[in-house]
């Protein structure tokens, strides 16, 4: 019996099977693995990678418990796989999509003429959380303030690819795309045989790119380090891993200070400049002079630094005001505005409180919507209405009506599912998709991403925080398999000069001896 | 290299070392009182405390000096700051926090050491004789140096963490020397005096316990190697100290800290650059130059104390010149 046989997709959009139960074509090498293989053999291989991440210490802390227990990060060994003229589509739009993100932050920290011209309330743009009224009038290099995106995007139950979120402040998980390539490698080497799969590893070297592309215009060698939180934050892996690939320092707040509008780092040499930082702290926290005056984590007088051109910051100041879940309900109007092109990738379909009518169909409604604080994130501060009682349901009507600025409303997107490897068979869990969109000189998306999957039976909710895991992401080369197959032949080296010298000959004479074409 | 991260390197050095340290010490000690188990006042378990500084904190804790709660003590105990786990521990969160310095082999060659020390209960020690554990946890250290010896750029990481490797073995000698030295002068003594004392009490007093200091920091079979004529408290004390050429003697180990702050601030002159150079120049030209006859008359005792002092005073030196962030 095939690890496939009694997989049921339910009624919904399944990445692997069409609805008559038969795989979909791009899947079909891999379900001729995962068919002629036991239900042991998988198995083992869970083991073997669950191990590898333990050693790679690739784990979080199970708070609460006074041995400290670690556990790996969840990591499901079916791949998501993506044919080619999709990842084409997901592409056009994500880099369609950030070219407007960017515009519109220079707008509104600027002249702010989308407001002016009526397209989005000025007031729904002043009032986000994450709109820094001390960036107001700034210059930053390039005019780029999102250097590094993390877009969220589902697929509904047709299968039509849809933007969910942006993150355009500090979005993580790129290391868990790049682990999970490298631990699936490892333990289905065969696999990658089969599948012509696209690969993701230079996805640092692009980032180390833009972001020396950052530094102050003299400087000719930057020195780049990224700005950790420190070591108890639970994104720390991915800070340590990525400044590991890159080859660039890791730093504290305390590792750094500010003298004269510069930035230097304390070392065993004494201070050395430090002209771009790849921040991983938020805003807030990041120069207790200008922001949150308690913090620790942040350098006191970086701001001003900043303000001055004497280090690069990636992401930019200020660009939360674009990750507030009312401005994302404009996004597709502002590519219309700025682009004057219509947007590849839809959004979910979002009701805002703030407009009356709007409230009144959501309060109506709310049973079958998920509500969203406008600036909460980690799967917090959500209802999902077909799932919640009454009687929560009551409390979050009397919440958004207290507020109704900062909260949206969506239908329930029944996001596609992926098989997984549970309890010894596959089950459907659902899915969203994070690819990350590197903003410099032009913008470049590395074909993959990062593949949450809701792991616990039912659930909608991917975020780590809740029970969440991931997949290793498949982006296919054109033509699939064959094609694939015969790129990487190119790419071998040709055994026996003289062999193929002849070869060519032969294959040759027709042509120069032939007909006129 | 921020100062931070130099830290880091310089303490995950020391740790580990000092679990080695503590590893080997009660190994020996473990067999030694099998050995002399006969003796009418046997080998204390106390003095292992004594060695680690870490009497008093014992017994503010446990009341027995049984075996089991020492070992317990010395391995497991997270509130024993220098229990073998506690130092495992700490040299992984070190490497945890400078991950992108170090090569990934020295992190998974720490993380797995922790993960699997923490599989480990003083019952399951003696379930698989304490000797093998020990053993482990020699082998655990001289992988992760052997790992760092053949994948670590040469450059400051390494100089930091061999500065703190070695720094924490000369302090270890010394200490474990002073301790054992008044020790056995003590028993030897003792048993002198006693009017009957059973038959071959002086010979493991006298020989074997020699040994068991030599085996202790991993000297005996260089000390045989060097000296051909049996073994004499002198002629050990002379070895631990004073001996160029083994690894664990107090000169060799602070030659090889000169040399890593040497490199460091690339100072090729006779004269120091700074504190850290200063203190430890000092203190190896001093042992470079001794005769062993001399140092047996400056009191052995109090000739340790001021090498302990000096190893303090060089680690200092090295945070104020280097580490502080």
């Amino acid at each position: 019996m095939g690890l496939c046989d009694d997989y049921q997709t339910e009624g919904f959009y399944d990445e692997m099977f069409a609805a008559d139960g038969t795989p979909r074509p791009h899947y079909e090498p891999l379900y001729r693995t995962l068919q002629g293989m036991r239900v042991e053999e998988f198995q083992a291989r869970c083991e073997l990678a669950e191990l590898t991440l333990i050693h790679q210490g690739i784990t979080f802390t199970v708070y609460g418990d006074e041995r400290g227990i670690e556990k790996p990060f969840p990591l499901d060994l079916i791949p998501r796989i993506v044919p080619a003229h999709e990842w084409e589509h997901i592409e056009r739009g994500l880099t369609q999509r950030v070219r407007a993100l960017n515009l519109f932050l220079q707008d509104v920290y600027h002249d702010q003429k989308i407001c002016r011209d009526g397209v989005i309330p000025r007031e729904l743009v002043v009032n986000a959380a994450h709109y820094r009224r001390e960036f107001q009038g700034a210059r930053v290099p390039h005019d780029i303030y999102v250097h590094i995106c993390g877009t969220d995007l589902v697929r509904d139950r047709d299968g039509t690819y849809r933007v969910l979120e942006d993150n355009c402040r500090t979005p993580s998980g790129v290391s868990y795309m790049l682990e999970s390539r490298l631990i699936l490698m490892r333990v289905f080497p065969t696999l990658f045989r089969q599948n012509a799969v696209r690969p993701i590893d230079h996805y640092t070297t692009l980032l180390l790119e833009n972001l020396r592309e950052l530094a102050p215009p003299d400087r000719h060698d930057p020195t780049v380090a990224l700005l950790t939180p420190g070591v108890y934050n639970s994104a720390y892996f991915e800070h340590s891993f990525l400044a590991q690939q890159m080859g660039i320092e890791l730093v504290e707040g305390r590792d750094l200070f500010v003298n004269e509008n510069m930035v230097y780092m304390k070392t065993t040499r004494g201070p050395q400049r430090v002209d771009v930082l790849y921040r991983r702290v938020d805003d807030d926290f990041l120069d207790p002079v200008t922001f949150r005056p308690d913090s620790a984590l942040g350098v006191p007088g970086l701001v001003n630094a900043y303000r001055a051109g004497n280090i690069g910051l990636a992401n930019g100041i200020g660009t939360g005001v674009a990750d507030d879940k009312v401005i994302y309900a404009y996004v597709p109007k502002m590519i219309e505005y700025y682009l004057a092109e219509s947007p590849v990738l839809p959004n979910v379909e979002t009701y805002l409180a703030w407009r009356p009518d709007d409230l009144k169909y959501i309060v109506e409604h709310i049973d079958q919507m998920v509500v969203k604080a406008a600036n909460e994130s980690g799967g917090y501060g959500m209802l999902i209405g077909p799932q919640a009682s009454r009687a929560e349901c009551r409390e979050f009507a009397e919440k958004i009506k207290a507020d109704p600025r900062n909260y949206i409303a969506q239908p329930l997107v029944a996001l596609s599912r992926c098989p997984c490897f549970v309890d010894g068979r596959l089950e459907g869990r659902h899915v969203d998709l994070r690819p990350y969109v590197l903003c410099g000189k032009e913008i470049r998306v590395v074909p993959g991403g990062l593949t949450r999957v809701a792991l616990r039976r039912g659930s909608y909710v991917v975020n780590s925080s809740q029970g969440g895991g991931s997949k290793d992401t498949w982006v296919l080369r054109n033509g699939g398999e064959e094609e694939g197959a015969s790129a990487m032949q190119q790419a071998m080296p040709r055994a026996g000069g003289a062999m193929s010298q002849s070869q060519r000959g032969r294959a040759s004479s027709p042509r120069t001896g032939g007909a006129p074409c | 290299m921020l100062s931070r991260d130099a830290d880091s390197c310089f303490w995950i050095g020391r740790y580990i070392e000092r679990a080695e340290a503590t590893a080997r010490m009660i190994d020996v000690h473990y067999h030694f009182r099998l050995e002399s188990a006969w003796l009418s006042e046997p080998m204390r378990w106390s003095s292992i405390l004594s060695i680690s500084g870490d009497l008093e904190e014992y017994q503010l804790r446990y009341a027995d000096e049984d075996e089991r709660t020492i070992i317990q003590f010395f391995v497991f105990d997270t509130t024993n700051y220098n229990s073998i786990l506690s130092c495992i521990r700490a040299a992984r969160e070190n490497a945890r926090a400078i991950r992108e310095q170090i090569s990934s082999e020295m992190w998974q060659c720490i993380n797995t050491t922790y993960l699997d020390l923490r599989e480990w209960s003083v019952e399951r020690v003696y379930e698989r004789s304490p000797h093998s554990f020990f053993q482990w946890v020699k082998d655990a250290s001289h992988l992760f140096q052997g790992i760092a010896n053949r994948t670590l750029m040469m450059g400051e990481s390494r100089d930091f963490l061999d500065a703190g490797r070695f720094l924490e073995r000369a302090g270890q000698t010394a200490r474990i020397l002073d301790v054992r030295y008044h020790d056995l002068m003590r028993l030897a003594e003792e048993t002198n005096s006693r009017a009957q004392t059973p038959a071959g009490a002086e010979e493991i007093v006298n020989v074997h316990g020699w040994i068991a200091l030599l085996k202790s920091v991993g000297a005996y079979e260089a000390y045989r190697k060097t000296f051909h004529e049996g073994v004499t408290p002198a002629r050990v004390a002379a070895f631990l100290i004073l001996n160029p050429s083994f690894p664990a003697s107090v000169r060799h180990s602070i030659g090889r800290v000169e040399g890593c702050l040497r490199r460091i601030s690339g100072n090729r002159e006779p004269t120091p650059s700074n504190a850290a150079e200063r203190a430890v120049g000092r203190l190896y030209s001093e042992l470079t130059y001794l005769t062993p006859d001399e140092m047996i008359a400056r009191e052995l005792h109090l000739f340790l104390g001021h090498l302990q002092a000096q190893c303090n005073e060089i680690g200092s030196a090295i945070a104020a010149t280097y580490l502080q962030y």
